[in-house]
């Protein structure tokens, strides 16, 4: 697995144009208790012929603001001929005719292409003021159209936003049939799966370390369900857990090297966590019962898990440096697949209702607990990067899907991705 | 011309000496060749050695298929022991299941040489991650019983599949109860 910088988008040209930038401002604190979805103008973008390519880029990129769920994407019938003659200039722009149809920021490209090579210079405008928020040049190999609109979307939302958007990340699934499965790796919008396991046996529970560099799953290739650390760069295995019992549930701690994991066996589970890069394996709990999901906060002092050591299970806090362990779960009778978000402020987790599980969050202290899905079996919850999003996968009776939602439960995406059931998404960078 | 050639065929091997360890057969005579093979060859006068050593080999057989029989019959009498279910989120043995358990605990001792391997599973409700850790605890609740029987834990292997190969693939009581399981193969 290449990094995304080395895929063939130059970015050097990213260079703020020497015009005055409306600077930090941030438009939508998405952390509030609510916001306002801000309405954006895109007409199409301007270039020397009309061709295929162009008007796909432009869908492309309403999809993705769209999909992050903090813009209104006005309908392209809203923005007439007049508005889409206008030059991309700010002095050639009539900001109250965008103000007058409600598009509270307009975003205007031009595309060259030339041998092989696409240049889009964006910019993005306040039409309140006409002030430029934004202003970029890309350049990328043709064939690289989709990654290049994917880093311009994120950009709008890093403006706009002050965080980046998930666009340009990519996500690991498990996927296949019974006793067939597989682990595999997409683009967010489904684009570019491709199959990182061909084990002929199940694969579940994959995660990929922070840097990119490290995939991790629990395969029965060998009859059993062993741990394997896969670098993904050199294309080899750096580390086999066999030992009897099973072993899953992994979480990197951090941007670390360093996964924790929960090994059940006999009447004890063990979590450990261990260093891929130095291969060192360290227990830091063992009890009797079930003791597995290991989550950490992003510096690492406390770490979330699942125990049944009151008979159901339920969700637990401890704090490593203390060994203080905390109850947080205390409503229904399963409480499951604890995650920390990268801020450490949230803990999604999986709760069992009336016949359904359901995704919720709470605090760290296992306050303000809310139910973000509805129906059917929802299941492991994974906060993006960002922290604003959670991905999951869902399954209403038919087929197991993965899904994206904002962190308050809006905005709620399925990816299509495979013909086959699909679980166990993670977020990889 | 059949029984010249036998003949000759024979002759050569008595010639060849007592040490001859194997039946030289002229591979033209297919129906002899058989005939020795099933046992059922009649070898008259200077046949002697070669027929004891037919017998001979025929014990053999029939001592590997005297083990085969009871191993299989082992085997068959393995068969004998199904599915035990638990209950939803649950790894405790259930009080019917433990006079099966305690059959089991028999055929082991009965069967030394054996090993088995408890397979634990789970409905499809519940999170992937937590099934598979309580599929494990489900096969080391039934490996625990057989080891307070007497049966040594080496013999008993364990593997947990979490919900990831449920025998009924239902979305109702019905399949989740009969998925909830532990189910036994013979290593």
């Amino acid at each position: 697995m290449k990094k995304l910088s080395l895929i063939g988008i130059i970015l050097g040209m990213c260079t703020f144009f020497a015009v005055s930038i409306a600077n930090a401002k941030v438009y939508l604190d998405v952390f509030g208790k609510s916001y306002k979805k801000i309405t954006i103008g895109i007409p199409p973008f301007k270039a020397e012929k009309p061709d295929k390519l162009k008007t796909d880029m432009t869908d492309l990129l309403h999809k993705d603001l769209d999909f992050s769920g903090f813009f209104i994407v006005a309908p392209s019938t809203l923005i007439d001929k007049e508005l889409t003659d206008e030059g991309i200039e700010k002095q050639e722009i009539k900001f109250s005719n965008w103000r007058s149809i409600g598009i509270e920021l307009v975003c205007k490209s031009r595309l060259i292409e030339k041998d092989g090579e696409l240049t889009l210079e964006s910019f993005l405008y306040d039409s309140f003021d006409g002030s430029l928020m934004l202003a970029k040049r890309y350049r990328a190999r043709t064939g690289e159209w989709r990654r290049l609109i994917h880093r311009l979307a994120d950009d709008i939302l890093l403006t706009v936003t002050g965080e980046k958007g998930i666009n340009s990340n990519r996500i690991v699934f498990a996927s296949g049939s019974r006793s067939r499965k597989d682990i595999y790796i997409s683009d967010i919008d489904g684009q570019n799966i491709k199959r990182l396991t061909n084990h002929r046996s199940i694969c579940v529970s994959p995660s990929v370390s922070p840097n990119g560099k490290y995939l991790t799953y629990t395969s029965y290739r060998e009859g059993k369900p062993n741990l394997y650390v896969f670098d993904l760069e050199n294309n080899r295995e750096i580390f086999v857990d066999r030992e009897e019992g099973m072993k899953v549930g992994t979480n990197w701690i951090g941007n670390s090297s360093t996964l924790a994991y929960s090994y059940i066996s006999g009447r004890y589970s063990t979590i450990y966590t261990l260093d891929v890069e130095r291969k060192d394996k360290k227990s830091i709990m063992r009890s009797e019962g079930i003791y597995t999901s290991p989550s950490f906060s992003p510096d690492g002092s406390k770490m979330v898990f699942v125990s049944d050591m009151y008979g159901t299970p339920q969700v637990f806090i401890k704090d490593i440096s203390s060994g203080q362990t905390k109850r947080l779960t205390y409503s229904g009778n399963y409480n499951s697949s604890p995650v920390f978000s990268p801020k450490g402020d949230l803990i999604a987790f999986v709760a069992k209702f009336e016949g359904s599980f359901e995704i919720c969050t709470m605090n760290i202290d296992g306050s303000n607990q809310r139910v973000l899905t509805s129906g059917g079996i929802n299941d492991s919850p994974h906060f993006s990067p960002c922290g604003r999003y959670i991905i999951y996968s869902s399954n209403k009776g038919g087929k197991s899907t993965i899904n994206i939602m904002l962190f308050n439960g809006e905005n709620k995406k399925t990816l299509n991705l495979t013909d086959a059931e699909e679980t166990q998404p993670r977020f990889a960078p | 011309m059949k029984y010249i050639s036998i003949l000759f065929g024979i002759l050569m091997l008595i010639s060849m000496g007592c040490a001859q360890k194997t039946v030289q057969i002229p591979p033209s005579d297919q129906q002899h060749l058989q005939s020795i093979q099933q046992g059922k060859y009649d070898f008259q006068g200077d046949g002697k050695i070669k027929e004891g050593e037919i017998i001979e080999e025929e014990l053999a057989r029939r001592e590997r298929e005297r083990l085969k029989d009871a191993s299989s019959y082992a085997r068959n009498d393995f068969m004998q022991f199904k599915d035990i279910l638990f209950d939803f989120d649950s790894y405790s043995i259930k009080n019917e299941y433990v006079g099966q358990l305690d059959a089991m605990v028999n055929w082991l001792k009965q069967n030394k040489s054996m090993t088995i391997t408890v397979e634990g599973h789970c409905d499809e409700k519940g999170t992937v991650e937590y099934n598979l850790a309580l599929g494990q605890k489900r096969a080391e609740a039934v490996k625990a019983h057989f080891t307070r029987s007497g049966i040594d834990a080496s013999r008993i292997n364990t593997i947990s599949y979490g919900k990831e190969l449920p025998i009924d693939p239902g979305h109702n009581e019905e399949a989740w109860a009969k998925n909830r399981r532990a189910s036994f193969k013979l290593n």
